[in-house]
């Protein structure tokens, strides 16, 4: 378990709330609904923070759902409890995700691997326990490749990644690196937010 | 960019604030006889410096990068222009605001117009 990471999120597990269930989550939850409406079959989602992303999920799926803190999922725990369906919370890191090989029919995430130390490695690992030809489905935002974007997110960077994440990621670069095929990337909001959808190959 | 009139109405409010903060600021650092070059670097990297002041507290109501890239950016063209201006001639504080609004004015649409270039489907494979 990597410390550093549990501690900065279990800190950020006071304020997530106040930060992000308004503005962001209002905004991002149509594409949210929309990108979670294909859940089906066994599915594990990453980062499930303070829950604020359940109530976008479509009602009676069966969800793993794994943190690497802690303090987040007491946040989520009524989140949790009020979901219509069966969501299995565990703290977990993804870079030691304690699942069998071709576990899951599908992954989901949702502003993850903004967060995630090393997100090649921890992409590979969600490929791990993804079947052959399961789906990885993705809300998250990234850097941009345009300047004066880019600088700005670059210097962001420096100060965002002290207490949460880094604005900078090139993730959809990531999905292709960790040898999952693209399938569909769709911007929402310039070339920053958007949704990634991949396939693990067969 | 959202179409929802509360995402209109926020954005439009977060851009307005932010060139001007940053307008109100750069003219109260950058005054006449400042080496022109200087006066822009300066008061770019304090406009969108101080423009982030103005994301932290709308970011809770209005969205996250949604409201940071258009308010940085407008803090950062309002500060280079009332910057430069103000190296040129005294600029009293009601010329700042008010232009550094239009600039979040402006920057805003800018960025709506480009949005809706880089918005939309790719698909692979």
């Amino acid at each position: 378990m990597d410390e550093k990471t549990r501690r900065k999120w279990d800190r950020a597990s006071r304020s997530f709330d106040l930060m992000a269930s308004r503005g962001a989550e209002q905004r991002w939850q149509p594409a949210k609904r929309e990108l979670f409406g294909h859940m089906s079959g066994n599915i594990l989602f990453l980062a499930l923070g303070t829950g604020l992303d359940i109530a976008a999920f479509p009602a009676r799926q069966r969800i793993t759902a794994i943190d690497i803190s802690p303090k987040m999922l007491e946040v989520a725990q009524p989140r949790i409890d009020a979901y219509d369906g069966e969501i299995k919370a565990e703290v977990m890191d993804v870079h030691e995700l304690g699942y069998a090989d071709d576990s899951f029919d599908q992954v989901f995430t949702s502003c993850t691997f903004c967060s995630v130390p090393r997100p090649v490695q921890g992409l590979e690992a969600l490929r791990r326990v993804l079947k052959p030809g399961g789906e990885l489905f993705m809300f998250e935002h990234t850097g941009s490749r345009y300047y004066p974007f880019k600088l700005m997110m670059d210097l962001m960077t420096q100060l965002s990644r002290r207490f949460g994440p880094e604005m900078n990621r090139p993730t959809v670069a990531n999905v292709a690196a960790a040898g999952f095929e693209l399938r569909q990337v769709n911007h929402l909001f310039l070339d920053v937010v958007k949704t990634i959808r991949a396939v693990n190959p067969a | 960019m959202d179409s929802r009139w509360y995402f209109v109405f926020g954005d439009l409010l977060a851009n307005l604030l932010a060139g001007a903060v940053a307008a109100w600021f750069s003219a109260l650092v950058v005054g006449p006889g400042w080496p022109m070059l200087a006066a822009m670097l300066v008061a770019m990297a304090l406009g969108m410096l101080v423009s982030l002041f103005v994301f932290f507290p709308c970011s809770i109501l209005f969205g996250a990068m949604e409201v940071m890239l258009p308010a940085m950016f407008t803090g950062m063209v309002s500060g280079m222009i009332i910057g430069m201006w103000a190296a040129m001639h005294p600029l009293d504080s009601g010329t700042a605001l008010l232009a550094g609004a239009c600039c979040g004015l402006v920057c805003l649409s800018l960025i709506w117009l480009l949005n809706t270039r880089l918005r939309g489907v790719r698909s692979y494979g």
